[in-house]
């Protein structure tokens, strides 16, 4: 499982945001007004077992994380 | 389109207004085709089984298939050869019981409550992937002296035949106490359950299958009252915010995993209602709140536990 190497392939996707890893679930995180139309969601749900994943879920986020993930950054 | 799909897609708008649930199941879930003419064969077989038996003690949880079982068991055998036993525990859903003495009252079937204490069972506690066989023996130990106190002459429960093809360590307990399962025994399925059900108007028949609350927590993490609590409180305010079909709040620590069925889950997507689902998730103490963006998988964390392939 690499939470590094989904992140790139998302990247490289055009999806931007972050994973974390917990075993083989992968925690996606994207900006909390982020639209996760049926195409995007079908693509994240493909990438994740490339990446040894067997689960992938989407944080739910709001503002204030998004300005302090911005501020970590 | 073949037939099987035609018979599906009709059946499913014709139940339309009655159980928006079940539109969900049909339409989502590949269930095989129905032959009716075939399920009421099989309930016929069951109606004649039932009676070859001197009496029988039910394990009734209130779900689909022991629901539909103990209607037909009063209805073949009368309802002095037949006591349903709800085992109540931390790990039993509220609502489930609710449904169970509702169906129990509406069905004339005589039902008694029993609780039982896998919660002191420190094998249990611990949640090995054989977490159900520690349950289920205390459930079956209990039942099994009960019978034998009541003179009653066989235990039977509400597995039926697809169960028999899932990882189900709950189901060696169930050999260890003789208990017999007709709708398995007889080849009968979830969906021909769920038919026959309708058939019989009885109230399960579009509900979704709901296992117990400890199935929500992955394996190895320890089960706890409180885990238990956060889970209940999380679906329901889920369901109370409109969330219908397959649902499952799976515990990850300070972080709640939501699994919806497939077509729940494109309006649940949507940014502002995501932030009312975190909203209601959160009222039960988890501090992170995510939606699986695969939906609702049963036995999901049989997967994540690597004890089944994804």
């Amino acid at each position: 499982m690499s939470a590094a190497t989904l992140e790139r392939a998302l990247g490289e996707s055009g999806v931007g945001g972050t994973v974390e890893a917990r075993g083989p679930l992968a925690i996606l995180t994207l900006p909390h007004d982020h639209v996760i139309d049926e195409t995007l969601r079908a693509t994240l749900v493909a990438l994740a077992p490339a990446h040894g994943f067997t689960h992938i879920a989407l944080e739910i986020t709001d503002d204030a994380d998004d300005r302090a993930a911005l501020h970590r950054h | 389109m073949c037939g099987c799909t035609r018979e599906v897609t009709r059946r499913a708008h014709f139940h339309l207004r009655e159980a928006p649930d079940y539109v969900s199941f049909m339409m989502q879930a590949s269930i095989p085709h129905i032959d009716p003419a075939q399920a009421r064969a099989k309930e016929a077989q069951l109606v004649q089984w039932l009676r070859a038996q001197p009496s029988v003690l039910l394990g009734f949880s209130g779900g689909v298939d022991s629901a539909y079982l103990g209607c037909v068991a009063v209805d073949a055998m009368g309802p002095e050869r037949v006591l349903a036993v709800i085992g109540r525990s931390p790990s039993y859903p509220a609502e489930q019981w609710a449904t169970a003495r509702n169906v129990a009252e509406r069905f004339g079937l005589p039902v008694l409550e029993l609780d039982t204490y896998e919660m002191s069972d420190p094998n249990y506690l611990a949640n090995p992937t054989n977490r159900c066989f520690f349950c289920k023996t205390e459930l079956w130990t209990r039942l099994d002296a009960l019978a034998q106190e009541r003179g009653i002459a066989v235990i039977i429960d509400g597995t039926n035949a697809d169960d028999r093809s899932d990882y189900r360590p709950g189901a060696q307990a169930a050999r260890e106490h003789g208990v017999r399962s007709p709708l398995a025994e007889l080849g009968i399925t979830k969906a021909e359950i769920r038919e026959l059900s309708r058939e019989r108007g009885i109230p399960t028949w579009a509900q979704p299958s709901s296992p117990c609350l400890s199935s929500r927590i992955p394996y190895g993490t320890a089960i706890t009252s409180e885990r238990l609590r956060q889970v209940e409180i999380a679906e329901r305010a889920l369901r109370e915010l409109g969330v219908v079909g397959d649902l499952r709040v799976r515990h990850h620590g300070d972080l709640a995993r939501i699994e919806l069925s497939r077509d729940e889950l494109s309006a649940w997507l949507i940014p502002a209602h995501r932030a009312r689902i975190r909203e209601a998730v959160r009222t039960a103490g988890f501090a992170r709140v995510a939606i699986d963006l695969r939906g609702f998988r049963s036995g999901s964390l049989n997967v994540l536990g690597g004890v089944r392939p994804a």
